[in-house]
């Protein structure tokens, strides 16, 4: 019974430890990519788009939009990993990555790629930095990086891309909303 | 036993469950960090006894501590602390002060420096960080406590040099310096820190004013390449002014310097100069080759330095090399220091010679 728990255990462990890494497939560049087509019944492209680009600019405010056109929007942007377990964990570096957005009546696609990794160092004042000019595309790190490390931030960018995509989704399916504007209660002294 | 087995389950999936949303959480306040490192050395100085003043790496024939370093830190919005506490030799005595002035002092100066209550055998916080800091906005930070000063290449913490023993320019600059400092970033190419620190440096309290002051100019000239102007002025210690640059030419090899000039003030006259260049090549992915060059001179005057007498110059040759595994790092070094003059160093026999070399075989663990 002790060794079925125990065993239970490891197999759950390696599940949820691969589980991650296998959301992001190769593309026909043999780059990372996480790749999903969604879609959105009754909904046209040009409301996506604005829900899109609201996303954006809500979700993600960092996130630099490098073109917006009526077809969809491309950009840039970054994410943390962190190693180590509990209160030993800390930055270990990040994660550039370039995403694009397509809409059409009734769908829209998405892809994130171009995975760059940074890997950060401690300073004299305590803080984990960037190490200057030290950017491995995550495609080629099992020749900079430690295999386990590499497993991790695999993991933590196959993650990363399912949030995004998820949150992405959730934009999608409501209209952004409007800010109303409260009617203020105005007292007026000249009649009474 | 299965109930326990049970839990341990439910406990590990649990963790492994909360273990998968941190990964992908994406806003919100950091969490509290525990970070540091512990090192550990052998020395061998091929003179049979200790030779070179430098600091740290400085017990000879011994299998000696460095120190254990202990980082805490954590963000709330805007604002932010760092705590970071050391023990051990490297963490202690040989770099920070005393922090109890009621307590008797045993000078051990740098140069002829006797900093308030420094030395061995007394009560100390060994306090590497101490600061708390607020975001006023995007590119204006504020920040005051003791903190590593901002002068120079090297610094205390092993985790964060690449060669185990220190320079000239760092023994006899700056450790720390306590104060409040403001840095606006004018863009990805340039800030700006001002601030105004303790009369001398490396002290938790003043001698009674706060007086000196400081500030850095950092630039991007070009992407991967960055270089701090730095000054340190006031009345009590002096005034150095400091250029400390690092280029990543390629993603294998890297090439920094350190420059530095230092006059003395308070009743001393003299000071020193000097320059530094650190070239280091990643030769695979677990082992990097690096060496220092470093030319070190005293000026003419009353100002001691930890090296050559006023008026003398040494230069020094060190060849290291880091070799992870893992969080670990293995650094061998080999070193190999040139006087002016024969008033520095000791042979086997006790006679003053012009040169001094030593091997360093260091380990140091970074978590």
């Amino acid at each position: 019974m002790k060794i079925f728990f125990i065993g239970l255990l490891f197999v759950s462990f390696a599940k949820i430890a691969c589980a991650q890494q296998d959301l992001l497939s190769f593309d026909e560049h043999n780059k990372y990519i996480y790749y999903q087509v969604v879609n959105m019944p009754g909904l046209p492209a040009d409301s996506l788009r604005e829900r899109g680009v609201y996303f954006l600019k809500s979700a993600f405010p960092k996130t630099f939009v490098k073109v917006s056109d009526a077809n969809g929007v491309e950009g840039e942007g970054k994410f943390l990993t962190y190693g180590g377990i509990s209160v030993l964990k800390h930055e270990k570096g990040e994660v550039n990555y370039q995403l694009h957005i397509e809409f059409k009546d009734q769908k829209y696609r998405f892809w994130l790629t171009g995975f760059v990794f940074t890997p950060y160092q401690r300073d004299r004042y305590g803080n984990f930095v960037p190490q200057q000019g030290i950017n491995i595309p995550l495609e080629n790190a099992i020749t900079k990086l430690e295999k386990k490390d590499l497993d991790g931030y695999l993991d933590e960018t196959g993650a990363f891309c399912k949030q995004w995509g998820d949150k992405l989704k959730i934009y999608m399916l409501k209209a952004p909303a409007q800010k109303k504007e409260e009617p203020v209660k105005k007292v007026v002294t000249d009649k009474w | 036993m299965k109930k326990i087995l049970l839990l341990l389950c439910a406990v590990s999936a649990f963790s492994f469950a909360a273990s998968a949303q941190d990964t992908i959480k994406t806003t919100g306040d950091a969490p509290l960090v525990l970070t540091g490192s512990v090192d550990t050395y052998f020395k061998s100085d091929f003179s049979g006894h200790a030779n070179i003043p430098t600091s740290f790496a400085n017990e000879n024939s011994s299998i000696s501590i460095g120190m254990i370093d202990l980082g805490l830190k954590k963000s709330v919005g805007k604002a932010s602390f760092v705590g970071e506490l050391s023990f051990g030799p490297r963490g202690q005595q040989q770099s920070i002060p005393n922090a109890d002035p009621g307590l008797v002092a045993v000078n051990t100066p740098i140069g002829n420096v006797n900093y308030p209550g420094s030395g061995v055998g007394y009560s100390s916080y060994h306090i590497q960080n101490l600061y708390v800091s607020y975001n006023v906005t995007d590119k204006f930070n504020l920040t005051a406590g003791y903190m590593s000063t901002f002068i120079g290449y090297e610094v205390i913490s092993p985790a964060a040099n690449f060669n185990y023993s220190t320079s000239y320019l760092f023994t006899n600059g700056p450790f720390q310096n306590a104060g409040f400092k403001a840095t606006y970033t004018f863009s990805a190419a340039a800030s700006l820190m001002a601030g105004i620190f303790n009369d001398y440096w490396n002290v938790y309290q003043s001698g009674g004013k706060v007086n000196t002051f400081g500030a850095q100019l950092t630039l991007t000239p070009v992407k991967n390449w960055t270089a701090y102007l730095n000054v340190v002025t006031g009345s009590s210690y002096g005034t150095e002014f400091d250029l400390t640059t690092a280029y990543q030419i390629t993603s294998a090899f890297k090439l920094g310097l350190n420059a530095a000039t230092f006059s003395a003030t308070n009743g001393y006259t003299g000071g020193f100069s000097g320059v530094a260049l650190y070239p280091q090549v990643a030769v695979s992915k677990a082992v990097t080759l690096g060496l220092r060059g470093e030319y070190f001179q005293t000026s003419t005057g009353t100002f001691l330095t930890a090296g050559p007498p006023p008026g003398q110059s040494v230069f020094g040759a060190t060849f290291t090399a880091n070799i992870k595994a893992g969080p670990l790092t293995l650094i061998p070094e080999v070193r190999v220091d040139s006087s002016s003059k024969n008033t520095m160093f000791t042979d086997g026999g006790g006679n003053l010679t012009s040169s001094a070399s030593q091997f360093v075989l260091a380990a140091v663990y970074a978590f």
